[in-house]
């Protein structure tokens, strides 16, 4: 490609709480319109904003995780615009010295490398209201208006859509993990802005476009794949790019011009004065480092280092932190990685997917699932019996070992048991006994399955297969038409 | 003040002003420009900015929902409603 692009992001995502920002009105997403509003986040005149400590604790919480620097005086703005989704006709926000700053975020591309992307900032605001447009009206909901919004700013280090794709989703995921946001685009608690740009490579940035109105990780990637081959065409023809805000439009794939951008001087940023300054002590701070958790991306590199897990494997089961946890505590109790991983990402995922239920409130408790796992290793039932067992935990609630004994599941070992079993399915098929012995060892399989069948698998499979080889072997005194001493020299190698 | 600018200022605040208006305001706003000039003049070099005068900081709340109960009060006093939406009319 002939230009160089540019991508930058802005995300805003919807801080669990239980009141606004600036006042104590409930923070609840679904109640009746205008149900949650006082004189603070409807405006009027007089009424004084102060700082709700939950939002700050989970500003701090991202600054952290995104390594920012965290300024001394935090101070808020006033962004003033004059819009009926604000009633004070002013944004509480910050400018000149937002909560954090300068901080990075390692991004994981599609062939594993990691690509730093560096973060502006990090600052705390109020959302705005809900408008409902029809035709010729338009219906306001202030219960939104005031609710805590942190916006993070990414520089321009992304380069192309898949860049961007790729940092929403492993931002989201780890937002989520910190649980500071439920992070749904599409009930927009995790909303992205993207801004683009490209020039000729080594003259820098161009002049930009943002893009709104992507409620998915999936139409970011779409919405400035666009974007960037449409200022290259804009370009190409001789023509200049606008800066300016455009809408994307799912359904035809497109982008639309919205409205031209301000500049942000407009927007006359000034300090807020009915609220002081707000300094970080370093009490708070070290409660913030100590709530922090190990974040996705390092887990996931933990688990392929230190457990030997596939990377998909890894990627399953940090995907959520509560699969993850579900997953520590099982090694916890005692199981082994592998098994716990190949299992749950598995046979147990797809009873979760198939019943549309979350791992962590299904009848699958860790200390269960380790328990129907040494059922399986002491060999008191077989790998197939113990997917059974899984279905059977899924369904009843119930203790592997009680679910085996209530259905006398438990694998028949017993030599003389199985050996009469084994001499029943031999005996009904004389003409396959006949094909082992002429050397056809894949019709071993064949009796196999013909005794899993007679028994309800309940049958040690390693010592049925032997006892029937054995058995077929040993026999051949009772049989002079066919000695095969390749059967005899396979079975004395066991 | 430039004509323009103030025409500019007046659209940012969604105000529609007509010829006499802004001819009459721009003189006024020209004035009110002059005096902060004057401010402008004023040395602050390694003063820090005083965005307020109560000089008490933290003022914080924890997050404890409390209720005014005050949503239908201020309901009543919309112009138009419909159930409980505000109505207004359409700003796309």
């Amino acid at each position: 490609m002939k230009y160089q692009s540019f991508v930058g992001l802005e995300i805003h995502i919807q801080l669990i709480s239980k009141t606004k920002v600036f006042c104590s009105c409930p923070n609840h997403f679904g109640d009746e319109p205008n149900s949650n509003v006082c004189p603070v986040c409807l405006g009027y005149p007089g009424a004084l904003p102060s700082l709700n400590e939950e939002a700050v604790f989970k500003a701090l919480k991202v600054c952290k995780a995104l390594d920012c620097y965290i300024n001394e005086k935090v101070i808020f703005d006033r962004k003033n615009y004059f819009y009926p989704d604000m009633p004070k006709n002013y944004q509480i926000t910050q400018f000149e010295s937002p909560f954090g700053v300068d901080g990075f975020f390692n991004l994981e591309l599609d062939d594993g490398s990691i690509k730093k992307i560096r973060i502006h900032d990090v600052h705390l605001e109020e959302d705005a209201g809900k408008m409902i447009h029809d035709g010729y009206q338009s219906r306001l909901d202030y219960n939104r208006a005031g609710t805590p919004l942190l916006e993070i700013v990414t520089e321009p280090d992304l380069v192309a859509g898949r860049d961007a794709e790729l940092f929403v989703q492993q931002f989201r995921q780890m937002v989520r993990y910190l649980d500071v946001t439920d992070g749904n685009m599409e009930e927009g608690s995790l909303r992205c802005d993207a801004n683009t740009s490209i020039n000729l490579p080594g003259k820098g940035l161009g002049t930009k476009t943002e893009v709104k109105n992507l409620n998915s990780s999936r139409f970011v990637n779409k919405a400035l794949t666009y974007e960037i081959k449409r200022h290259g065409k804009v370009i190409d023809k001789g023509g200049e790019i606008i800066q300016e805000t455009r809408l994307w439009d799912e359904k035809t794939s497109t982008s639309k011009s919205m409205r031209t951008k301000e500049d942000s001087h407009d927007y006359r940023y000034f300090p807020e004065p009915d609220l002081p300054p707000y300094r970080v002590t370093d009490v708070l701070m070290k409660e913030v480092e100590d709530s922090m958790v190990e974040l996705p991306n390092d887990r996931k590199k933990r688990y392929m280092d230190d457990l030997k897990l596939s990377f998909d494997q890894a990627a399953f089961i940090t995907g959520e932190r509560k699969t993850a946890d579900w997953f520590d505590s099982l090694l916890s109790i005692g199981s082994d990685a592998n098994q716990a991983a190949s299992w749950l990402s598995g046979d147990i995922q797809k009873i979760l997917n198939k019943e549309d239920v979350l791992l962590e409130n299904s009848p699958f408790i860790p200390k269960r699932i380790k328990e129907l796992f040494e059922l399986i290793n002491d060999k008191k039932i077989s790998n197939n019996i113990g997917k059974e067992v899984l279905q059977a935990i899924f369904k009843e609630d119930k203790d592997p070992s009680v679910i085996v004994k209530d259905k006398g599941l438990e694998q028949v070992s017993d030599s003389g048991a199985v050996e009469k079993i084994v001499e029943e399915v031999l005996a009904a098929h004389p003409a396959v006994v006949d094909a082992v012995r002429a050397g056809d060892d894949k019709q071993v399989g064949f009796l196999m399955g013909q005794l899993m069948k007679a028994t309800g698998g309940k049958v040690n499979p390693q010592m049925a297969r032997e006892i029937i080889v054995n058995k077929i072997k040993l026999d051949i005194s009772g049989d002079s038409q066919s000695r095969d001493p390749k059967i005899i020299e396979k079975g004395s190698e066991k | 003040m430039e004509k323009s600018e103030l025409l500019k200022t007046a659209a940012l605040a969604k105000l529609k002003l007509d010829e006499q208006e802004a001819d009459k305001l721009a003189v006024e706003v020209t004035a009110m420009l002059e005096n902060f000039s004057l401010m402008m003049e004023a040395d602050v070099e390694g003063l820090e900015p005083t965005t307020q005068t109560l000089q008490q900081e933290n003022r914080t709340r924890s997050d404890s929902p409390g209720s005014s109960n005050l949503s239908n009060d201020l309901l009543d006093r919309v112009p138009e409603r419909e159930d409980r939406f505000i109505v207004i009319p359409n700003v796309i």
